[in-house]
């Protein structure tokens, strides 16, 4: 909208914010869930939390010229970005891989990260994009789908579930936040994996990738799915499609975390470093990338033909 | 969703390629255009009358602040007597360069704040610890607000036996150091203030202080083209608050003759 | 492009933020965690001062180290202080540090949209008596981690972290594993070497160095009774300890 309507307008993100601090008649940040008898016992259950905004004409504007771009490497605050994520649903539940890199400009800023959140039990969250968006709002979210439990005496679906993070996001519309996001679980329907992104779109599906590596893994992931792939087929088929993108896109490597979702929740399958299963596979003895490039290719490292008829 | 990771976690610029047209490395720039309408709102965005330099350094028996008398409209001289030292309480004092308008602001604040204090009657005064925390708040507030009071101050007193010193500007940032300067002063003045006061506040003599500011004040009146060569010091001691009359900086331009090289003289 | 749309705005506008230089960097033990950071603050190429810390003790078990705009880094410690003394006053304990941890989050993630332009990280004790470093992005994702450095020489220390503490790139010898946590003393050593090497090498470290050591409830000061200049900061001996090793580092 145009900044100068913006500030004037009744409606939109800004003026919620306005609204929304003028009927609190709270201080800019001082809330009283902050100190007394309720002192440290968490501001997320009171509805949405307030957030600064800065004063100017058009903070959108604000936020942009601030926060970083690799067209202006001045801009000083880096806000750190995940990459490569992957969810599909098979007839054995809902495999879910992600990669762990954390990019800042060109920088590595983490090799480390959790890519996938474990809202609950029975309900995970992949980040893309912003990791402090997808972080903390699907913690909020993890708070909000506790609340529907307490007051409805039963799991919310995930179909709820990720309306709920979609609505949300919508809700502040061009003003910065960036989530690619993907809502998987187990509800009464069997396995659900939801897409949701900061644009507001929320889409169910049964395959998706998310992220700057995701057509490197779709490459993968589309040539080698089938419903009916065992648990062992599907759990590798996740693997090597976040191989594939770590391999091939430099913002996301490092390694892989894969999870299991089935009836009786999700379940982490394991950890595995991109490089070693470039040279070595995850049984130890069958590389994804390496032998199938070099196998062959010198004297000291002839094919198993040549190998028997030398000996 | 935009899948390029550098477009990530900022605002969305839809005038430019909504639809990631762009390889990634010649993407458009998402710098915000100029708003029309912005102008609509005026706030302090740029200094108008200005002071330059502010000096300080701790020495033996208290703190010693300079500052010449010039109030500069852009390289106007404008106004030549102005008094940019002054004394908050009884045990502090204040330096400001920057814009004048804001530094009178911030006196009639810390004169209403001073006089609240001793309405108190409570036997307590504000020290400079004090008053330095209390423009620290303000400063940064006012950036926050992004509606800043343009100065860098320098905040100098001695209470209870404790000297103290401090700077804060008008991003709200703060430090604390035996030697100060503001503007021209930090990048002229500082080497030869941190070389003749580091490590050696607790014996420079109040004369010394005096010749150092002066030799320095000097240097930047050769060098400053927004300097004065008057300019006054103040001291804050066990003995109070003192700030001096005006002080003429003795110069001298014979070395001009023998310049060669530069200008409009080349030969 | 011909629209002019790479051209950056010529108005000039008022810039809130700054960056003030600065290293810091934590490490994490198996009883034990160190903090550290210079002591340099500047602004562009000029030295404002050469003691300005960056490393604060939060509780006596926890120490937040900040660094970017320093306006910010010090408005941001101040309010975590005061949300840490609430709870002290609310339940009469320290908050635990996992807890501080998620608190950081949601305080600088309510600044989304003027974020405070700070990397923090927290280093101190766990509730189960493990070592731990907790680090921030500026808008509040953050991870749990053996390790990191953050600020301006964050490029030049961090591979020298990966490689000294993670033993990346380096083989175990034959038979052997790496340790998965190094002794205190061997710790401290990489962190003074951390510091003067990037004092070296870049411009904005420099002058002072503070390095804070938390150790567990329980756990002896072995390792640290040799360190010059040491100070004990906690404010009970049978519990966590806090202490702080000041050292200079070259001021040019």
């Amino acid at each position: 909208m145009h900044a100068f309507a913006e500030r004037f307008s009744t409606n939109g993100a800004a003026a919620e914010l306005r609204r929304a601090k003028e009927i609190l008649g709270e201080d800019d940040d001082v809330s009283d869930v902050m100190w007394g008898s309720s002192g440290g016992f968490g501001s997320l259950v009171n509805g949405v939390p307030k957030f600064a905004v800065p004063s100017v004409p058009d903070p959108t504007s604000f936020l942009r010229m601030h926060t970083d771009d690799h067209a202006d490497p001045s801009c000083r605050i880096k806000i750190k970005h995940g990459t490569t994520t992957l969810a599909f649903r098979f007839k054995g539940g809902v495999i879910v891989a992600v990669d762990s890199r954390a990019t800042a400009g060109s920088y590595v800023a983490s090799g480390t990260v959790k890519k996938v959140i474990e809202i609950n039990p029975y309900l995970l969250g992949t980040m893309a994009g912003g990791a402090a968006d997808c972080q903390y709002w699907e913690t909020y979210l993890g708070i909000q789908c506790r609340l529907h439990e307490l007051r409805n005496r039963e799991r919310i679906s995930v179909a709820a579930a990720s309306k709920y993070l979609s609505n949300l996001v919508y809700s502040y519309k061009g003003m910065g936040l960036s989530m690619g996001t993907m809502i998987c679980g187990w509800d009464k329907t069997g396995p659900a994996i939801f897409y949701v992104d900061s644009d507001g779109t929320r889409l169910k599906g049964d395959l998706f990738s998310v992220g700057s590596g995701s057509t490197f893994a779709y490459g993968v992931l589309d040539q080698g799915y089938r419903w009916d792939l065992t648990d062992e087929e599907a759990q590798e088929l996740g693997r090597r499609s976040i191989y594939a993108a770590g391999h091939r896109d430099a913002f996301s490597g490092n390694t892989i975390n894969l999870y299991h979702v089935k009836e009786d929740g999700w379940k982490f399958i394991g950890n595995y470093d991109i490089s070693e299963m470039h040279y070595n596979g995850p049984g130890g003895a069958d590389g994804y990338g390496y032998d199938v490039r070099v196998q062959g290719r010198t004297s000291a490292n002839p094919p198993p033909e040549a190998a028997a008829a030398q000996a | 969703m935009d899948h390029f990771p550098t477009n990530w976690g900022r605002p969305r610029n839809d005038a430019y390629d909504a639809y990631n047209t762009y390889p990634l490395h010649q993407r458009p720039s998402n710098a915000p255009t100029h708003d029309k309408f912005a102008d609509a709102v005026q706030r302090t965005q740029q200094p108008i009358v200005t002071g330059t330099s502010v000096l300080a350094i701790m020495y033996k028996d208290g703190i010693m602040m300079a500052a010449d008398n010039l109030a500069s409209y852009g390289s106007l001289a404008r106004f030549k007597s102005i008094q940019r030292l002054h004394a908050v309480g009884s045990n502090t004092v204040l330096g400001a360069s920057g814009d004048m308008s804001d530094f009178q602001h911030i006196q009639s604040l810390l004169d209403a704040l001073v006089t609240e204090e001793f309405t108190h009657q409570d036997a307590n005064t504000l020290g400079p610890a004090e008053i330095h925390e209390y423009l620290a708040r303000v400063m940064y507030a006012r950036r926050s607000k992004m509606n800043p009071l343009w100065n860098a101050l320098l905040v100098g007193g001695f209470k209870d036996g404790k000297r103290f010193l401090a700077y804060v500007d008008l991003l709200g940032v703060t430090y604390t150091a035996p030697s100060l300067a503001t503007g021209y002063g930090a990048h002229i003045a500082i080497p030869l203030l941190r070389q003749a006061v580091d490590g050696r506040q607790d014996t420079l003599t109040e004369e010394e202080a005096r010749k150092l500011l002066h030799d320095c004040m000097r240097v930047l009146f050769y060098r400053d083209a927004r300097s004065l060569d008057k300019y006054q010091v103040a001291t804050v001691t066990d003995a109070g608050v003192d700030i001096s009359d005006t002080i003429k900086i003795d110069t001298t331009w014979d070395f001009a003759e023998g310049i060669r090289g530069y200008g409009a003289q080349t030969q | 492009m011909p629209d002019g749309s790479f051209s950056h705005p010529q108005q000039r506008q008022f810039n809130p933020y700054s960056d003030n230089g600065g290293t810091i960097l934590a490490i994490a033990g198996a009883d034990f965690t160190v903090i550290a950071g210079d002591t340099r603050q500047s602004e562009g190429y000029s030295i404002q001062t050469r003691y300005a810390p960056k490393v604060f003790r939060l509780t006596d078990r926890a120490v937040l180290a900040v660094n970017g705009f320093a306006a910010d880094g010090n408005m941001f410690v101040k309010k975590v202080k005061q949300r840490l003394e609430w709870y002290r006053h609310a339940h009469a304990k320290d908050m635990p540090l996992r807890a501080i941890a998620r608190l950081i989050q949601t305080m600088l993630y309510a600044q989304r949209f003027f974020p405070y332009y700070v990397y923090n990280i927290l280093g101190g004790i766990e509730e189960d008596g493990s070592g731990a470093v907790y680090s921030f992005d500026p808008v509040g994702s953050y991870e749990r981690e053996a390790c990191r450095a953050a600020g301006a020489a964050q490029s030049l220390v961090q591979p020298f972290l990966d490689n000294q503490i993670y033993f990346k790139n380096q083989a175990a010898a034959p038979n052997q594993s790496h340790p998965a946590h190094l002794p205190l003393p061997d710790v401290l050593s990489i962190v003074i070497d951390s510091f003067t090497s990037a004092t070296e090498r870049h411009i904005e470290v420099g002058d002072g160095l503070e390095i804070y050591v938390v150790l567990a409830k329980g756990r002896s000061a072995q390792g640290l009774e040799g360190a010059r200049g040491i100070q004990e900061l906690s404010t009970k001996s049978d519990g966590d300890r806090v202490f702080v090793i000041r050292r200079e580092l070259k001021k040019d």
